[in-house]
């Protein structure tokens, strides 16, 4: 696949939210191509989750457009948005509490992009399909309520991975995990990006960043920092002072 | 202690057989009231004063289990589903008394009217959440039955005013086993249309709505669309039985098609069954319609309740019921059905278990 289209499939130009007076996410421009693998970092209160909201229509921006190949968004009910093909996580998981994973997993199926072509028995066996790809097969049909917290945010991978999407958000699923698991939800978004799926991701763990994107995008008091390969971005002087400190730019020099 | 999958499902067999012979003996027994029957010296099984109790049952059936659709699946607590049933009732009051249409071609009407008044107050109601939609709610619920009493032109009302609708009486042999028929229909009609939506696209829609409507959102429901929709086929189920009720009661007023306590007890009924299952809302109907009755004095099998006179007896009634629900909805708060599904027993280990999941 190329990492560089024609027409991005993504565009934002100049999205404003503004919560009151504060302007959370203030004037951001980018584009992401089909195919790539995309970071956005930045400090508490960066307006990282906000953006996502723009983008997957929970909110409405206040001003700028969002483009999807082409052609604006803003403004659509967030349904509309994820029948094109743009699925998201949320940073706390919102499972649906009274149903098993794979319930959970068919209602992407069932309502996603593309999803009257699918019926009941297609859209579980799409479901079980996606389960088995994040690794949840074997807890299938337990209940929310019997899974562990990396299994529930698999489980939030997995509901958006089954609207069949082609680009995915995921808002920071590594959190609260530790390394072992790190490395497996790694795996589990590298695996998803191999399907075609492009993504756009949310981290703080700098781990993540470095080792699946290939482009990251920091974010300061709504504002785009620096944008770039995510190792040369990591070591721009302004997105250390803003957000990593100068320890880990020692570190960073050192290794 | 942990019962076993075999006994669960073998308890689970009783359970269902036993309701069917009920549901049964409650359909057939008023066979036995026809002519024929009777002069082939059947033993009379159901007189007249059973049709008119089991009909009732039957219609807050309907009530309970179209409630259960927005209330239950959906989990949007309306308080004003009433609503749907005056307007039921006044729709197909109105085409029989003024317009002189035959009943067959008026009940028709009744769910189509209701769904629409549903569907066109759902559009800005449905989009409060919580108590907002609950009091809004509530507050259409009074509104229409006060509008529909007092709605005049050219110095006339135009619902029959407070003297209300005096519907001619529908012509037919065993009038009360007929109605009794029609409204048992339109309850198995209510219970099957749940079953149905609990395996469908519209009813996995609804719980994801009800379990976290924006998560539902970006996974792609139209959550506007199925909340409407859902509202407007729980109108149109409840507007039926409100069109039944106005033939078979042959008279339609504010008091009777419009009263506030058929919120609240619908809700009870759906509440004390089971919300969001299937059959749990018709076992709360048919067990609080009952209690009721009984409390009330009305059941023909009754007993003087101790230190409480006749006089009374509406008031302790009142208060026996509203601690009940309250034991209900602290101790067993998915609903009796719980006991029936083979999966848990009352026990006291049950009922702490309960209050640690209701209790903050």
């Amino acid at each position: 696949m190329s990492a560089v289209a024609a027409t991005p499939q993504l565009e934002l130009r100049g999205v404003t939210k503004r919560f009151g007076g504060v302007a959370a996410v203030d004037g951001v421009n980018f584009e992401v191509a089909k195919g790539d693998i995309v970071g956005i970092i930045g400090p508490n209160g960066a307006g990282k989750t906000t953006l996502l909201n723009c983008i997957s229509g929970i909110h409405h921006l206040d001003s700028g457009d969002i483009r999807w190949e082409g052609a604006s968004i803003a403004g659509m009910a967030p349904h509309r948005i994820a029948n094109l093909g743009i699925g998201r996580t949320f940073q706390i998981v919102k499972p649906f509490g009274s149903m098993t994973a794979r319930e959970n997993v068919a209602i992407g199926a069932l309502f996603g992009s593309a999803h009257m072509r699918r019926g009941m028995k297609q859209a579980f066996a799409l479901a079980d399909e996606v389960l088995e790809l994040v690794g949840l097969k074997a807890k299938a049909d337990q209940p929310v309520s019997a899974l562990t917290i990396p299994d529930r945010k698999r489980l939030e991978v997995a509901r958006a991975v089954a609207t069949r999407p082609q680009l995915l958000l995921l808002d920071e699923v590594m959190a609260g995990l530790n390394n072992v698991e790190i490395d497996e939800a790694l795996e589990m978004v590298r695996s998803v990006h191999a399907t075609g799926v492009t993504v756009l991701l949310i981290e703080h763990v700098m781990r993540v960043i470095v080792g699946v994107c290939r482009r990251a995008i920091v974010l300061d008091s709504g504002r785009v920092l620096a944008e770039g390969e995510p190792e040369v971005v990591l070591r721009d002087e302004r997105v250390i002072e803003a957000y990593l400190g100068e320890r880990y730019a020692k570190r960073l020099k050192s290794s | 202690m942990i019962a076993t999958a075999a006994s669960n499902r073998r308890r689970q067999r009783i359970f269902l057989i036993a309701g069917a012979i009920l549901a049964a003996y409650a359909l057939l027994a008023p066979l036995t009231s026809l002519d024929a029957a009777q002069s082939a010296n059947v033993p009379l099984l159901a007189d007249k004063f059973w049709f008119q109790i089991a009909t009732n049952i039957a219609m807050f059936i309907v009530m309970a289990t179209a409630w259960n659709i927005i209330g239950g699946i959906t989990g949007y607590a309306a308080f004003g589903n009433v609503a749907f049933f005056g307007i039921g009732a006044y729709t197909t009051g109105m085409l029989i008394a003024k317009a002189k249409w035959p009943f067959l071609l008026a009940l028709p009407l009744a769910p189509v009217v209701a769904a629409a008044f549903a569907a066109l107050v759902g559009l800005p109601l449905l989009r409060l959440r919580g108590h907002y939609f609950a009091v809004a709610s509530l507050g259409v619920g009074v509104a229409v039955g006060e509008l529909v009493q007092n709605i005049d032109y050219a110095g006339q009302p135009v619902f029959g005013g407070a003297s209300g609708l005096f519907l001619p009486i529908f012509r037919i042999d065993n009038r009360g086993l007929f109605f009794f028929y029609l409204m048992s229909a339109a309850a198995a009609l209510s219970i099957a249309v749940t079953w149905w939506m609990l395996r469908s696209r519209l009813g996995y829609g609804l719980i994801a709505i009800r379990e976290n409507e924006e998560a539902a959102s970006v996974l792609g429901v139209n959550t506007t669309a199925y909340k409407v929709a859902a509202f407007a086929l729980a109108a149109a189920l409840t507007g039926l039985a409100g069109g039944i009720f106005s033939q078979w009661n042959v008279f339609v007023n504010q008091d009777n098609v419009f009263p506030i306590t058929y919120n609240i007890q619908m809700i009870l009924m759906a509440l004390l069954g089971g919300t969001g299952t299937v059959f749990g809302p018709a076992t709360g109907a048919v067990l609080l319609y009952l209690l009721i009755q009984f409390l009330g004095g009305t059941l023909p099998i009754s007993f003087d309740l101790p230190f409480v006179s006749s006089d009374a007896r509406p008031i302790v009634a009142q208060v026996i019921l509203g601690l009940l629900l309250v034991v209900v909805v602290i101790f067993v708060p998915r609903g009796v059905i719980d006991f029936f599904g083979g999966r848990t027993r009352l026990s006291v280990a049950y009922l702490r278990r309960s209050l640690r999941e209701t209790s903050l």
